[in-house]
């Protein structure tokens, strides 16, 4: 389903500014020639240089920005492999007597085999502690250049000699130009591509882009291999116009370079970090030369005003001007539409609309058959027994409440289900299949919808967008590198959000939107994915009494007429007893009792829990 | 190796060890309350390395060291408090992408500043403990002694002020629950001030004292700041008791790795390996706490 989408007057100022940048990137070499001209002291050799070192930073620096910017990584081994890269070109040069375009092919590849073994060693933390790993795997790579002199020549680098037909430097610029134009397409097509929406998916939200069945790891390891193989490219170029590879570009300092670059031109845009690289070349120039102590205190200036001002770098520069603008303008115009929502989700839910969707198609349903079957299933975090020898049958198109004092082992026994913690023993079975203690991305897969305890969708994707991706993920797109995210399954998200009643605020960031209409999104997420079975954690958690009953009459219609299959745990009895057809009560990590809610109501051992709880409150207050 | 080298080299470990280990504790005290990366630790550090050797000199002979130690200690400590209320407050509870990146900015002007008014060349101060002690048939500097006495007291020092006085108790407290320890009237805002300038003292304390046993330049800060970071992730962010251990380890690996002909040139090299192989076994590190 291909759809053009609407352009805004932000798109157009920012396919304005590309065009100018392409130009201005085409035009360096007559411009400097003309300065040179009506200049005497201009050297356009020198500027065209200057201009070959813009572009090779532009490249490495985009590929810093695929995981800074669009997977939220910050790893400080990226120098590491622009360094391999430029070691590749030298060696195979120096060591090896082939022609330097054979390194340069090399370059790349070489730079992606470190990066993705590395990088599995990396990947073994996360966040923080996934930086610091890099940060040692730099140093164990610059040590190896810097030590084994007799391959790598120490500190004193490698150096190369060009070839004839790249010696002269408006041919090598042209060149350079050409292999960083195809390459910075290539980015641009893969982080526009589903591939791209996974990614940006989990910079978001690790938890929920699991939950649609994303493999985070995977996915990490790829972006970051295919980083590592663009930066290994930009390293190759660098040997071009400076012949000579030294160790300190592998050493971790050396990453300030692309981070400042990325941060200077904005790291939430894909062009940004290459207008940040123009201006780094240009004021290193400018100041570095008389001053290039100050240049470090700019630099870090910089640095800390994007960080703590502007996070979005200058490349938000004419986002932030148009928005200003819009707002002056309806300013004059009384009151314009309301931007913000106000719960109105729920009540404009439309239940049949929702499930006419064709993308949310649901398979045939079986009523009665046992959907979800656990057995004997008990976790322990060392002495304490969270959840012990519990079996559960939840049947096919039924609404299964389980119920609890707090410290009952509920939520214990849904991050069992759905794969956020392994069980100690015990079985989960799924429409047939074992799913005791896998990913939570592959439970996802085989049908099971979970709406967290805390709403947790994708903040700053649109509303459309946090429905696109679940889709994408469910159709199992989000491996394709090509073709535009956004514009797969453009009509089906609209229109589910249209049903879902959140229609007139599908281009605003989810984040923005009311509690209520959160818990919506999360529930029509469930939908997009086509589960059979949705967990709700407490569904009703932190809503007013009249939302609590237009969210409960929704999921009664939704499980209804869908023969949707829902697990939910609620404090809310109220709730539980007009939506549950089956009740189990846990205690202390077993299960006490299962029943109708009429059974449960009327059962003496029920009573005595909650009531004993009760009893202890007092006595504690 | 004989013996005696072994003692030699191990005696060396120990002075490598003392003068990480105040450096890293104060990284690791900063992340433990403040749950922060402080990317400019080692430029405190270089600070006071320069402050001492500038003022040591200054004030010429041995006592001039210890005047210049105790304004070093003292103005990174300021630095430190200056440092928090500018930039730290901003960027609490946020990504650690934008912490890091922030007190990253601070290092770079700390480094472009220390390099206009210090200049870039080496200097050097005579150790305000001359002489050594021979033993076996090799001389310890005395120095290398004092080193090690002065790092398990400030250990000791560290440890009796987390767990013997109120700010240690307040620290240990805002540690688990932030929100709670302000909701029973403690200045929690005050507080990590404190806790910040305490770790940048201690950078400076560690800077300082480093000062006459090596060569102080304006590339010490990334230098010692990688092998902090190493010591903290080996022995576990935010556990003192790990950081003595971490600096043992990296203490003990540079010193026995540098005087081994085969492994000489690869000595920081196995810094590095062992740091990954230990995040590899126990990402928390050794002695590390989970993040909350």
């Amino acid at each position: 389903m291909i759809r053009l989408l609407p352009r805004s007057r932000g798109d157009r100022v920012r396919w304005g500014v590309v065009l100018v940048l392409f130009l201005f990137a085409a035009l360096i070499p007559p411009l400097a020639g003309l300065d040179e001209n009506l200049n005497p002291d201009a050297s356009s050799r020198f500027q065209i240089f200057l201009g070959t070192s813009a572009l090779v930073l532009a490249l490495w620096a985009i590929s810093y920005n695929l995981m800074l910017g669009y997977t939220g990584m910050v790893s400080f081994a990226h120098a590491a492999y622009y360094g391999v890269g430029a070691y590749t070109v030298a060696l195979i040069f120096k060591r090896y007597h082939l022609p330097i375009l054979v390194g340069l092919a090399a370059a790349p590849f070489a730079a992606a085999v470190v990066g993705v073994v590395t990088g599995l060693v990396a990947q073994r933390a996360v966040r923080l502690y996934f930086s610091l790993l890099t940060l040692a795997i730099s140093q164990l790579l610059f040590s190896l250049a810097f030590s084994w002199y007799d391959f790598t020549g120490g500190d004193n680098g490698i150096s190369v000699t060009l070839p004839d037909q790249l010696s002269d430097y408006t041919t090598l610029y042209y060149f350079t130009a050409a292999i960083v134009g195809v390459c910075l397409l290539l980015m641009f097509l893969l982080v526009r591509s589903p591939f791209g929406a996974a990614l940006l998916a989990i910079r978001e939200n690790r938890q929920r882009a699991a939950a649609i069945g994303i493999n985070v790891k995977v996915y990490e390891l790829a972006i970051y291999t295919i980083a590592s193989l663009f930066a290994g490219m930009a390293g190759g170029l660098f040997m071009l116009y400076q012949q000579q590879a030294y160790p300190e570009m592998l050493y971790w300092t050396a990453n300030a370079q692309p981070v400042v670059v990325s941060l200077l031109g904005g790291t939430g845009t894909f062009l940004g970090p290459a207008v940040g690289a123009f201006i780094y070349v240009v004021l290193d120039n400018a100041v570095s030369k008389q001053f290039p102590y100050q240049f470090d205190i700019i630099l870090g200036a910089i640095v800390l005003g994007v960080v703590l001002a502007v996070p979005g770098g200058i490349s938000d520069a004419p986002t932030v001007f148009l928005r200003l603008r819009e707002r002056f303008h309806r300013g004059e115009k009384a009151e314009a539409a309301p931007a913000e929502s106000s719960g109105e989700a729920i009540r404009l839910f439309d239940v049949r609309k929702a499930l006419a969707t064709d993308a949310i198609q649901a398979e045939e349903v079986h009523p009665g058959q046992t959907l979800l079957q656990i057995d004997h299933l008990s976790r322990r975090f060392g002495g304490l027994r969270a959840v012990e020898d519990v079996s559960l049958e939840v049947k096919q198109g039924d609404r299964h409440a389980i119920i609890g004092p707090n410290g009952a082992g509920k939520s214990t026994l849904f991050n069992l289900i759905t794969g956020q913690l392994k069980p100690t023993s015990g079985t989960v079975k799924f429409d047939g299949r074992d799913i005791t203690g896998k990913a939570p991305h592959v439970i996802a897969r085989t049908g099971i919808g979970r709406a967290f305890q805390i709403t947790t969708i994708f903040p700053k994707l649109t509303v459309r967008q946090n429905l696109q991706f679940a889709m994408l993920a469910h159709a199992g797109y989000t491996v394709r590198p090509i073709g535009f995210a956004n514009r797969i399954f453009y009509a089906e998200a609209q229109e589910l959000a249209e049903a879902v009643g959140l229609g007139a605020w599908a281009d605003l960031p989810a984040g923005q939107l009311s509690h209520g209409d959160q818990r919506a999104i999360e529930i029509a997420i469930s939908l997009a994915l086509g589960s059979k079975l949705v967990l709700l954690d407490e569904p009703t958690a932190g809503m007013s009494a009249y939302e609590t009953d237009k969210a409960m009459e929704l999921v009664r219609r939704l499980a209804t007429e869908r023969h949707l299959t829902l697990l939910f745990c609620e404090h809310d009895m109220s709730v539980v007893f007009s939506t549950a057809r089956t009740v189990t009560v846990m205690h202390q990590g077993r299960v006490l009792t299962e029943g109708t809610p009429e059974q449960i109501r009327r059962d003496p051992d029920v009573q005595k829990v909650y009531l004993g709880e009760l009893e202890q409150e007092e006595l504690g207050a | 190796m004989t013996p005696g080298q072994v003692l030699l080299f191990a005696v060396g470990g120990l002075a490598n060890a003392a003068y990480l280990f105040i450096v890293a504790a104060g990284l690791s005290l900063v992340f433990g309350a403040l749950r922060v990366i402080n990317m400019a630790h080692g430029s405190l550090y270089m600070i006071a390395a320069f402050v001492t050797v500038v003022i040591g000199n200054q004030l010429g002979a041995s006592l001039g060291f210890w005047g210049g130690m105790l304004l070093a200690v003292a103005v990174a400590g300021a630095i430190g408090g200056v440092v928090e209320v500018l930039v730290l407050r901003r960027v609490y509870g946020r990504e650690h992408l934008v912490q890091l990146l922030g007190t990253y900015a601070v290092s770079l002007i700390i480094a472009g500043a220390v390099r206009i008014v210090f200049g870039a060349n080496y200097r050097t101060i005579v150790s305000p403990i001359p002489g050594h002690i021979d033993l076996g048939g090799y001389s310890y500097a005395s120095y290398s002694l004092f080193m090690i006495g002065a790092a398990i007291a400030i250990g000791g020092g560290v440890w009796a002020m987390l767990y013997r006085t109120n700010l240690g108790r307040n620290i240990r407290a805002a540690v688990a629950d932030p929100d709670l320890l302000n909701a029973t009237g403690v200045n929690v805002t005050r507080l990590y001030t404190t806790v910040f300038m305490i770790g940048a003292a201690l950078a400076g304390l560690g800077g300082s004292i480093v000062a006459p046993s090596q060569a102080v330049g304006s590339s010490i800060d990334t230098d010692v700041l990688v092998l902090a970071f190493a010591i903290s992730v080996i022995g576990g962010l935010g556990s003192i008791t790990g950081s003595a251990v971490g600096a043992l380890i990296v203490g003990m690996v540079i010193s026995f790795g540098l005087v081994i002909p085969a492994t000489n040139p690869f000595a920081l090299a196995f810094v590095f390996i062992i740091m990954t192989a230990v995040l590899i076994v126990r990402p928390r590190g050794l002695f590390g706490l989970p993040e909350s």
